[in-house]
């Protein structure tokens, strides 16, 4: 009786896996760069278009890892010692989403503010 | 008494194991380099019959920035028996697509378990992750099959299922629904009265305590919508991050 909606789940697992394949991807990614130096991120605003999606570039500078991490943005990465990582972002509506870098919170704080 | 036949049907078919009241959500993301204890519990009680119980410990690591992997030990208890071992499980976890850069975010989990019932053989688990946000919203959702190899019955491969909806309020306090089910047979599934179907509501949080070490916890109160199959489950996973 139920075998027949077997099917119809492999269709849907289907077209989830064509959603996420690079085909489907919106082209207007807007790509922008983060260094983190001295356990501080620069800029530590970092201003985006809202509405948009983001491919921040975080390019850790420093001898140590750190780890990304924002809450309102629904991020968390590691990005090794002089290391580089992608994090994509948005599209965001206008706002500040504060963002830290876990390894050393006390120092690396920051904002993205979307306008 | 066809209520009783199910149940019994279940009882003596020693491959056809189910997801035991300490089951969780699986998530797509890796965090390359993380180090994680993992405690999971789980009680399960339906009429007329003893409670059922489940713990796991398992030790998680971030191998790279796309594999995770994890072993455990799981215990069992039923009525009023002592906690004896149940199993042991190496889960490995693979994030296919980065966080965020298409609409569905996917992972995939693969786990194998040896019960130490070694009628039950062994306990292969696997399936497609998916997570998708609107805003302040996440949502995952989870095709799992399963199946014992080994046993000393055949059994065929089943599919389960979960799904989570949270509202991320604070780093501290999210708030949402889990849900959990069984729909027998992958390719046949079983009638609608002998599927499993168990969903509530759940919270889910996390404390950062400094450096690279944070606790993050989920659990959830779970019903069972459908002629108490499991019964109602209180399930709760803690983790330590180092």
């Amino acid at each position: 009786m139920t075998s027949r909606k077997t099917p119809w789940l492999l269709c849907w697992m289907a077209w989830i896996v064509f959603v996420a394949s690079p085909a489907a991807t919106a082209a207007d990614e807007l790509e922008m760069t983060l260094v983190i130096k001295d356990h501080k991120f620069s800029p530590a605003e970092l201003k985006v278009p809202a509405n948009r999606k983001i491919k921040l570039i975080v390019d850790n500078q420093d001898a140590t890892p750190e780890e990304f991490e924002s809450h309102s943005l629904n991020r968390e990465k590691v990005i090794a010692a002089r290391g580089k990582g992608t994090i994509f972002i948005g599209p965001l509506k206008p706002g500040n989403y504060p963002f830290v870098g876990e390894f050393h919170d006390a120092t690396a704080k920051g904002v993205v503010i979307a306008e | 008494m066809k209520y009783l036949l199910v149940i019994a049907a279940l009882a003596l078919v020693p491959g056809f194991a189910h997801a035991g009241p300490d089951a969780y959500v699986f998530m797509p993301s890796v965090t390359y380099g993380e180090r994680e204890i993992d405690f999971k519990i789980g009680t399960a009680k339906r009429p007329d019959e003893d409670r059922e119980s489940a713990a796991s410990l398992g030790f998680g690591f971030g191998i790279t920035e796309g594999w995770m992997s994890e072993i455990y030990v799981k215990y069992n208890r039923s009525g009023g028996e002592r906690t004896k071992l149940d199993a042991f499980e190496w889960e490995n976890k693979f994030q296919l697509t980065e966080p965020g850069r298409f609409p569905v975010d996917v992972g995939f989990i693969t786990e194998i378990e040896r019960p130490k019932n070694r009628d039950e053989g062994y306990e292969v688990t696997f399936g497609p992750l998916f997570q998708s946000e609107f805003g302040a919203v996440q949502i995952n959702v989870n095709p799992i099959f399963q199946r014992n190899y080994r046993a000393a019955a055949s059994n065929p491969m089943r599919l389960n299922y979960q799904w989570q909806v949270k509202y991320r309020w604070r780093p501290t306090l999210e708030f949402g629904a889990q849900g959990f089910g069984e729909l027998g047979q992958w390719n046949h599934w079983a009638p609608a009265n002998e599927q499993s179907h168990r969903m509530g509501p759940a919270i889910f949080g996390k404390f950062a305590l400094g450096g690279r070490q944070a606790i993050k916890y989920n659990a959830a109160l779970l019903f069972d919508v459908n002629g108490e199959q499991r019964g109602n489950t209180l399930r709760a996973q803690l983790e330590y991050e180092f």
